[in-house]
This record gives C-alpha cells, sequence and structure tokens, in this order.
C-alpha cells in the first residue's frame, strides 16, 4: 500500500518513456506531422544514424569528453582526500567548501567560468595571458581549445564529488594498520598503493561508475558554452537528440539516437566493471 | 624523530595543495561578486581586478534586476521555487513510504530487487526520457507548465530517495514501533508519529539533495517549457543565447541569485549533505 504510489510513479515516467521511446525507434514518428498514420520502418533510423558521420561526431566527442574529464576528476579527488586524511585542523571547513560546487547549477558554472573568467578579449585569463606577453588563447572559438574548456568547467564542479566519496572511504580504512606499516619502515607511497588504495578500490569503482554515467549525459555546459560548436566540435550526443527530436521533431531518429547512447554507456560501464573486478581480485592475493 | 619529521613535511603539503585547490574554487565566485558590481565601462576595454582600485563598484546590476525588471526575473526565480519545493515535497512523501514499506515489510522475498529496480533508473540518461515526456505531456496539455516539471522531478527523486530511507528505517529501532502497535497505534500513526520524526536527519538530507536537483536541472526543463514555465537555469542559458554578447553584469547578479540559495543551505546542512551524498551512492 506505501509502496503503491512510487511504483505507479516510476511505472508512468520511466518504464512508459523507456517502452515507448524504444517503439518510437522503430517507426518515422515525427512531432509535427499529426493525422498521419505512423509506420513501422524496421531498423531504418538506426542504419540512418550508422551512416550518420555527423552523429558518429558526437558520438566520438561525448567519449572524449568523458574519458577527459573522469581520470582527471578522479586524480584530483583523490589527491584532495589523501590530503585531507592528513589534516586535522581546518577539515570540516574544507569539507564544507568542497561542497559548494557540487550544489551549483552547471548552466551557471558554465556562464561563470566558460563565458565570463575564459572570454576572449577582456576575461581575465587571457588578461593574464597578455599580460605576461603570450597570445590570447581561443578557449572557446577554437575546436579543441573549446573542448578543453568544457572539460575544465566539469573538472572545477565535480572534481570535489570523488573527494568526498574517496574521504568517506578512507575513514573506513583502519588507521592503525596506516601506524603500523609506518613503523615498519614503508613509506608514505608504499602505505598508500599496498594498503589504502586496495581497501578504498570498491568505493572508488562506484564513485567512478557515477560520473561515467553523469560524464555521457553531458549537455548544458555544452548549450551554454558553445552551442556545439565551434562546427560540431563540442557537440554530445544528448544536445543531438535534443536538436533532432525536440527541436526538428524527427522523434523516431531522436529515439534512436538515445538508444544508441543507452547502448554506448552500457558498453563502457560494463567494460568499466569487469576491469574493477579483475583488479580487485588481483589485489585480494 | 625521522616519522615526525615526514609527518609534518606531509602536512605542510597537504595544506598547500588543499588551500590551492580552494583557491580555485573561490576565485570564480570572487569574479562573479565583482563583475555584479561592476559598470558598462569596467569591463569595455580590459579586465578589472580589484574593486575601488581598479573600478569603482556599483550596485547598478542589483537595481536593474530588482527594481526595473523586477517582474521579468521574478517569473523564472518564482517557477524554480515553486518547482523545487512541491516536487521535492512529493518525492519525500512518496519516497520514504515506499522505503520505510521496503525496510519493514516483506514483499515475498523481493525487496532487494524492488530497491534495486528504483536504483537501475538513474543509469539511464535523460535523453531516453525527454522525447517521450515531450510527446505525453503535450497530449495531456501541459507543455509549458510548472506542473509537469513538478511531476517529472518528483518522479526523478524518488528512486533515490527510496534508496537511502530505506537504509535509513532499517537502521531505527523497531522495537518502540512494535510496542506503539500493541497499544494500538495504527501503522499510519506509527509511521508519521514514531518513525518519520526519527528518521528526520536522514529526510532533511535527501529533501535537500532533491531540491537541489530540481533547482538546477536542464535538460527536461529544456525540452517542457519556452515561456511560462522556465526555471533559473533555462532562463540563464535562453539569457546568454539571445544576448550573445552578454550583459555580464546583469547576468552576474542573476548566477548569484541562481546559486546561493541552495549553495548557502547544501553548505548549511554539510553534514548531512556529504551522508545523504555518499551514503546514497555508497549503499552498492
Amino acid at each position: 500500500m506505501l509502496l503503491l504510489p512510487s511504483l505507479l510513479m516510476t511505472t508512468v515516467l520511466f518504464i512508459a518513456p523507456v517502452a515507448w521511446t524504444l517503439y518510437a525507434a522503430f517507426t518515422d514518428l515525427h512531432l509535427f506531422r499529426v493525422g498521419v498514420e505512423t509506420e513501422w520502418v524496421g531498423l531504418y533510423n538506426f542504419q540512418k544514424l550508422l551512416a550518420s558521420s555527423s552523429f558518429w561526431r558526437t558520438v566520438k566527442n561525448t567519449v572524449v569528453f568523458m574519458l577527459g574529464v573522469v581520470p582527471l576528476q578522479f586524480v584530483i579527488g583523490m589527491v584532495l582526500a589523501v590530503c585531507l586524511d592528513n589534516i586535522t585542523r581546518g577539515l570540516k571547513l574544507f569539507r564544507t567548501w568542497f561542497l559548494m560546487p557540487l550544489m551549483m547549477s552547471p548552466v551557471v558554472v558554465a556562464f561563470v567560468i566558460g563565458r565570463m573568467l575564459f572570454q576572449e578579449d577582456i576575461g581575465p585569463i587571457n588578461s593574464l595571458i597578455r599580460w605576461l606577453g603570450f597570445e590570447g588563447v581561443p578557449w572557446l572559438t577554437h575546436p579543441n581549445w573549446a573542448m578543453f574548456t568544457i572539460m575544465v568547467i566539469d573538472v572545477w564542479q565535480w572534481s570535489s564529488f570523488m573527494t568526498l566519496m574517496l574521504m568517506a572511504g578512507l575513514q573506513g580504512v583502519p588507521y592503525d594498520l596506516r601506524e603500523a606499516a609506518s613503523i615498519d619502515g614503508a613509506s608514505f607511497w608504499q602505505t598508500f598503493v599496498r594498503i589504502t588504495m586496495p581497501l578504498v578500490l570498491p568505493i572508488a569503482a562506484t564513485a567512478l561508475l557515477i560520473r561515467i554515467i553523469d560524464a555521457f549525459k553531458v549537455v548544458d555546459i555544452i548549450m551554454v558554452l558553445t552551442g556545439g560548436g565551434p562546427g560540431q566540435a563540442t557537440e554530445s550526443v544528448t544536445l543531438a537528440i535534443y536538436r533532432a527530436g525536440v527541436k526538428g521533431g524527427d522523434l523516431a531518429f531522436g529515439s534512436s539516437q538515445a538508444y544508441f547512447l543507452l547502448v554506448v554507456m552500457v558498453v563502457f560501464g560494463g567494460a568499466f566493471l569487469v576491469l574493477t573486478r579483475r583488479t580487485m581480485s588481483q589485489t585480494k592475493d | 624523530m625521522k616519522v615526525s619529521t615526514q609527518r609534518r613535511f606531509i602536512r605542510a603539503v597537504s595544506y598547500a595543495i588543499l588551500i590551492t585547490w580552494s583557491l580555485a574554487l573561490v576565485f570564480p565566485m570572487y569574479w562573479v561578486v565583482i563583475t555584479s558590481l561592476k559598470n558598462p565601462v569596467d569591463m569595455s576595454v580590459k579586465a578589472t581586478f580589484l574593486p575601488f582600485i581598479d573600478f569603482e563598484p556599483g550596485l547598478h546590476a542589483w537595481r536593474y534586476l530588482f527594481v526595473e525588471r523586477l517582474a521579468w526575473f521574478m517569473q523564472p526565480f518564482s517557477n524554480s521555487i515553486v518547482v523545487a519545493f512541491i516536487s521535492s515535497g512529493i518525492a519525500l512523501v512518496v519516497g520514504s513510504m515506499a522505503g520505510y514499506a521496503l525496510a519493514r515489510f516483506d514483499f515475498s522475498g523481493k525487496n532487494n530487487s524492488i530497491v534495486l529496480g528504483f536504483m537501475a533508473q538513474r543509469m539511464f540518461p535523460g535523453a531516453l526520457f525527454i522525447l517521450a515526456f515531450l510527446v505525453m505531456f503535450r497530449e495531456l496539455k501541459l507543455l509549458d507548465t510548472r506542473t509537469a516539471l513538478v511531476i517529472v522531478y518528483a518522479a526523478g527523486s524518488i528512486p533515490f530517495i527510496v534508496w537511502v530511507m530505506r537504509d535509513f528505517f532499517e537502521g531505527l529501532p523497531i522495537e518502540i514501533e512494535e510496542s506503539a502497535l500493541i497499544d494500538g497505534a495504527n501503522r499510519l500513526v506509527v509511521i508519521f508519529r514514531i518513525a518519520m520524526p526519527l528518521a528526520a536527519p536522514g529526510l532533511v538530507a535527501v529533501f535537500v539533495l532533491s531540491l537541489i536537483g530540481a533547482w538546477n536541472e536542464y535538460i527536461v526543463a529544456l525540452t517542457l517549457t519556452f515561456r511560462d514555465a522556465i526555471t533559473i537555469p533555462l532562463f540563464m542559458q535562453m539569457q546568454v543565447s539571445l544576448t550573445g554578447y552578454t550583459e555580464w553584469w546583469n547576468m552576474s547578479a542573476i548566477s548569484l541569485v541562481g546559486v546561493i540559495p541552495v549553495v548557502v543551505a547544501g553548505m548549511a546542512l554539510e553534514k548531512y549533505i556529504t551522508s545523504g551524498l555518499t551514503f546514497g551512492a555508497l549503499k552498492g
């Protein structure tokens, strides 16, 4: 009885849309065309998609973005978590402060950092670069730099998430264990690799998986910063789906792209899980 | 002796790194605050860094926002407030009831699968839903309404709330509830008078987290709303796209108003939020 409302809501707003989208991907459904029979088109949308170089470009952009931000966030997050683990005074202050970017809307973050700090003519970063005697960097107007700027923004915002997760993991590693290791003459680095890291691994894997999934969904920062440009250099799959399905009204084609994105996510997520499983069983020995 | 020198060194390095990162986090905030106090002339030629030295700060952007264009700005702002609070409220009631049910009753041994089923929804990309939502809410004649956003956001927060609250309720002692039941209280009274108050810390955490989620959500709002029901993130992005060359001082003021409420709430409840965030993610 108590469960019913949630089951109802998730059925209507989760299972039904997912099923409908699957159905739409095999039809010629169009948003602006009313009164015409919808027809089955089999795999037509998927054929169209696989043949579309501009779609592959968005897949590539999304994967590049994910591979660029997640490892970096992990490294920064880990360094910060270890640092936090070494200190006592000010710990709470840093933890609270690190929470700040996680509360913020990516749209605002993208605007403030990308549009204001990285503004090419009179933004503070280019001003400093010029003051140092170099050329200003085309942060948003050059294809590769635009992708880089988008990544910087995501890293700025989400590294703290890794930090907080890994902090929770580090707190679970008994201090005695590390103490004992360091008394036995293990260096800081040895203790970290041999004792801390294996024990934190399960949490690290979860944090990484969450960030991998989120990175595949990226759209808001791109929308604010470049709108996918210059050209198609920063267009993500989600942006392409929005353009095709919502703006263009081609529900069928958009739906097939959405399912393709899901497949890409499952492939990467699955590969990641297999990889961590293997690492974990190795470190156990 | 050697150990303590090494430890002191490590601690010093740790502080240096932490402070560096903190400054990296501060700088954009500093910049947006001073920009909201700049006059157009302060930004026309070169970047200015220090108020009173580089430029004369003024409140004209804030006056523009809160006096001249109040109605224009208040609409998305109030949309955000209404949508975030109502959707989170609904999700909290519905989700925590389900969490309670899954903690206290046996659904023919399937409790864990049900919870996992809820959680699996997190994995799906938003892009998989927006087209279906668009058609669905068009049929319901709910496009560009706050109702549509409330419904979607509430449903979106429920899985996370179920996930966290189920564990929270499982951690509460069952004896109090049992003795109340024996004394003749009915189940609903037990839930709302005993279990929910005891679970208050968890409820606060999930409520604020879903509030923040709804406040910052973008892609669904982009799909379902376009004029009357737009929320702050959408409003901001529209302003950026519309003006192209943006009025930075005004946009800065809007940015600040858009993030301050949730950032302050989140940081004030740091303990709950961090545990909610990590706990929700970690119980895997």
